[in-house]
């Protein structure tokens, strides 16, 4: 699905991710974790297209895009839920939600999505005509995940996703993420600062130390690493 | 002259002169929601359209719709050019965006002015006649233009409510980096906003030029206003540009009707110091979040 190949990315003369690479196989979930600064969210943006590379390749499909600026890549098959949900907040649920589908113009196929995603997030529902900014943090991430999903993508990349939420919020919003990879085979990458619960939806992990990879492997595995424990599960 | 009489007469001179602001805030707004300039070249498209109108119309005796059209038309290439050649340079850059936008009012004010000569024209009327209402006289002519703002004011609306590109541009506005990554593209965006920003002020300008005389010197008054307006009703926000611009409208239609045109300017000038003073937002503004 995804192969990132030495990509570097600096801020200026600030290095931010260092000869980083990894891959997505389809319907993977592929999470990266590691401490504030780690460059995770770097990474995101970088596949995305917001960040450009300074050197290294992406492949989509086979296919390089780091080069393919970012308003086209969604149409490559690649959604973004960004870190901070960053919902259009003087827009409704519903327009937030159409934005979302920017990329999509089969009117009928756009009406089937949102029913499906309405499925996923019945709270949506009832919320669609409010203003996305006078949404609980829950729900403005429900909001930011259905507007990603919108767009129909292949790969998704959830930043930060529980970022901020009550706990049982984030259960659901867990529940959700492996619903929405099982039914669609969709593939994931997860960036989340809550190790544990990152480790235990994924099937590979990364982690991330000052801009590269410190350490990668099965999820279940690096659950159970003494160096993951201490670092980042506190145990 | 009866009571009522006046009183109507101000009531839509009022509403007309409102109408008109409000669609050249509305442009001024947009522009700055999305592009962030603040642009004081607004009202010289005011202009070049109340212009090429009178010498389409006027002059040379083309029909309305056609006139209307072609004025509007090469004003909106004019402001796509502008915005290529020089505002998307300054594109989120609000102080040096401020400063270009008053070189380009000189650049257009004084093209015209050689182009055109500094006399003032006259357009014969769109309309004439009058609708009785229970005894009360309105000129259509002065209808006509309150109608026709109306018309393009809910156009527009329906447009940014209710269209894809609307609802881009509403994305861009909001959240221009996370906008791109929904598909949107930005570069077109920016021009879209731009021109159709300019394509209002082109509009107010064919509106009035039968109402008004046509000279290079008539864009600047409606760019203060315009300016002025959305200060009251909230920077970036169309309901507030509507608010904002009849409020001004009928203050000075009535200031200059019941007492004189300087009180007028004063009244409104205390209306914009007392709505920064006490809700510095404007009056349908939203506070500016802090970065």
């Amino acid at each position: 699905m995804l192969e990132v190949r030495g990509i570097s990315v600096a801020y200026g003369a600030l290095s931010a991710v260092r000869n980083l690479s990894m891959t997505v196989a389809d319907g993977a979930i592929v999470s990266l974790i590691g401490s504030n600064g780690a460059g995770k969210t770097t990474t995101m943006k970088a596949i995305i297209g917001l960040k450009a590379v300074s050197s290294g390749e992406i492949y989509l499909d086979g296919e390089r895009v780091e080069g393919v600026p970012a308003s086209q890549r969604v149409g490559r098959g690649i959604a973004l839920s960004p870190e901070g949900r960053r919902v259009f907040p003087q827009m409704s649920v519903l327009d937030n939600l159409l934005v979302g589908a920017y990329s999509q113009r089969d009117a009928a196929q756009q009406r089937k999505t949102l029913d499906q995603i309405y499925g996923y997030f019945p709270r949506l529902v009832e919320r669609r005509s409010q203003m996305a900014g006078s949404l609980s943090g829950g729900e403005q991430q429900m909001v930011a995940i259905g507007r990603a999903l919108m767009a129909r993508p292949r790969l998704l990349l959830l930043d930060e996703p529980s970022l901020g939420l009550a706990p049982i919020i984030v259960d659901e919003i867990a529940r959700i993420i492996v619903e929405i990879n099982r039914d669609i085979g969709m593939s994931i990458i997860l960036v989340e600062q809550n190790a544990k619960l990152a480790l235990n939806l994924c099937n590979e992990a990364f982690v991330l130390e000052t801009g590269a990879v410190a350490l990668s492997g099965k999820g279940k595995e690096l659950l159970a690493s003494d160096y993951v424990r201490r670092a980042y599960l506190g145990i | 002259m009866s009571m009522d009489f006046i009183l109507a007469q101000t009531v839509v001179n009022g509403l007309m002169v409102g109408m008109i602001y409000v669609l050249m805030a509305i442009g001024f707004t947009m522009v700055f929601g999305i592009m962030r300039i603040v642009n004081f070249a607004h009202g010289e498209f005011y202009m070049i359209g109340a212009f090429l109108f009178a010498i389409l119309y006027g002059s040379n005796g083309m029909p309305f719709a056609v006139s209307v059209l072609l004025a509007i038309g090469a004003t909106a290439l004019l402001g796509l050019l502008m915005e290529r050649v020089v505002f998307r340079r300054f594109r989120g850059n609000e102080l040096n965006g401020m400063i270009a936008s008053v070189g380009v009012a000189l650049i257009l004010q004084n093209s015209a002015l050689l182009l055109w000569g500094s006399s003032a024209r006259t357009v014969p009327p769109v309309v004439s006649g009058v609708l009785s209402v229970g005894g009360i006289v309105f000129p259509w002519s002065r209808l006509v233009v309150i109608i026709g703002a109306i018309v393009a004011v809910v156009s527009l609306n329906l447009l940014i409510g209710h269209t894809r590109i609307g609802r881009a541009m509403r994305a861009v506005a909001q959240d221009s980096e996370i906008a791109q990554v929904q598909g949107i593209r930005v570069d077109v965006i920016f021009p879209a906003a731009f021109v159709l920003g300019v394509s209002l002020a082109a509009f107010a300008g064919v509106l009035m030029a039968p109402v008004l005389s046509v000279s290079p010197f008539i864009g600047l008054a409606p760019t203060l206003k315009a300016f002025v307006i959305v200060v009251i009703g909230g920077l970036g926000s169309v309901p507030g540009a509507v608010v904002g611009g009849l409020l001004i409208g009928l203050i000075e239609s009535f200031a200059g009707t019941f007492v004189s045109a300087s009180l007028s300017e004063i009244l409104q000038f205390l209306v914009v110091i007392g709505v920064v003073l006490l809700r510095p937002q404007g009056l349908l503004g939203r506070k500016e979040r802090e970065a």
